[in-house]
């Protein structure tokens, strides 16, 4: 499978980069074809310009900013996304990935002001993330990133598609045996991606 | 009473401009000290780097370009959000605002391990949300309306303990008419003096 990691961390040492890097390594491994998109490497800009919301309904041609990124997740059969929940979301850079690549024609289209979701060259989605608090305050906030993955995601890529959501909550209280079982949990499902 | 207006939308011309136009002057007739941050007009910068991250859980952000907005979040009894819904949440750029600005030892504090975090901003009384959604109104329930939930759950939850809310949107954006835009900036009026 083509699969495009979408990848959103500042810190190299963190945990959420082990991981990241883990994720990488055992898809190759499985024989998949990776496309490794660092956010933060790639200095991607997650702000929608003036010039973007104007033309956001338009067909966008090859010279437009966003469009290496259109072209990027249309290839993909697959989506796997690995970053930290910040502010129960997500960090504003991969927030940025949805506003400014996930277009009219690209993700859905629009029929008489309604939307059609229309990303259905992905087949499966996958997300790996860590709250910093626990399961239960997550749950009392609604927790919206789950929410965004498990019913806007789905709801967009091709119907009946596979959808997991894998979450360490608490990280402000893990330990090394905490994270070595999510880690391997991880593992697990990326060998059987 | 001290009243902040967070502003986001790339396109000055835009019917969020607007809104935020009709709820700045409705808070001016009521008297209100207010004051406008407008995060695409001074070209914030939504993305926290390496070393923000690295120090987060130890001290306030030390960068510059933070300290306004820091000082505004301190000064603020009251705050207004203005802003699209873009794919059930916030613009990246609002987003980025909260995770920079909203920081340890500015909205918060955590204490040793094991103990749960402390607010730092019960000077808030009052947020209010104000903004459009391209999907109609069941559609976004159904998806759970994510960006009202990191606002008015998880950002409040930070705030004064009897933080009164409100949240309007004008959905089905993408079929609205002039009727139905100025209805919507009739409630906010309506809304907003009696808030």
């Amino acid at each position: 499978m083509n699969i495009l990691v979408l990848y959103a961390h500042p810190v190299e040492t963190s945990y959420t980069a082990g991981l990241h890097e883990m994720i990488v390594e055992r898809l190759r491994a499985a024989g998949h074809l990776v496309d490794d998109c660092d956010l933060y490497a790639e200095d991607f800009d997650p702000r929608l310009s003036r010039q973007e919301r104007l033309a956001y309904h338009d067909t966008r041609s090859q010279g437009d900013p966003a469009d290496p990124y259109v072209q990027r997740l249309l290839k993909a059969d697959a989506l796997v996304l690995s970053f930290p929940v910040w502010n129960y979301g997500y960090p504003a850079i991969l927030k940025g990935f949805f506003d400014r690549v996930f277009l009219p024609g690209v993700s859905f289209k629009l029929v008489d002001g309604k939307v059609r979701p229309s990303l259905h060259n992905i087949r499966k989605v996958a997300t790996v993330t860590t709250y910093g608090g626990s399961r239960f305050r997550a749950m009392l906030m609604g927790d919206p990133p789950r929410k965004i993955v498990k019913r806007m995601l789905r709801a967009t890529v091709k119907p009946g598609a596979p959808v997991t959501y894998l979450a360490h909550y608490s990280m402000n209280l893990s330990t090394d045996v905490s994270r070595e079982r999510f880690s391997a949990k991880v593992a697990a499902r990326m060998d059987a991606f | 009473m001290r009243w902040l207006v967070v502003y986001c939308h790339p396109v000055p011309e835009s019917f969020c401009a607007g809104l935020r136009d009709v709820a700045i002057e409705v808070l001016n007739r009521r008297g209100e000290d207010v004051r406008l941050v407008d995060l695409y007009a001074e070209g914030f910068d939504p993305v926290m780097g390496c070393e923000e991250r690295r120090a987060y859980n130890d001290r306030a952000p030390g960068d510059p370009a933070l300290a306004p907005h820091i000082e505004n979040l301190k000064w603020a009894e009251a705050i207004l959000f203005v802003y699209p819904t873009w794919w059930y949440g916030l613009p990246a750029m609002l987003k980025g605002w909260l995770d920079r600005v909203w920081a340890m030892d500015v909205a918060f504090r955590l204490p040793d391990e094991g103990k749960r975090i402390v607010s730092l901003m019960p000077h808030v009384q009052r947020i209010g949300v104000v903004t459009t959604c391209g999907a109609p109104w069941w559609w976004s329930v159904v998806i759970g309306q994510p960006g009202r939930r990191t606002i008015l759950r998880g950002m409040r939850a930070l705030c004064a303990w009897r933080c009164r809310t409100f949240y309007l949107a004008h959905y089905d954006m993408d079929r609205s008419t002039a009727e139905s835009r100025a209805a919507f900036l009739d409630k906010l009026k309506r809304r907003l003096e009696k808030f």
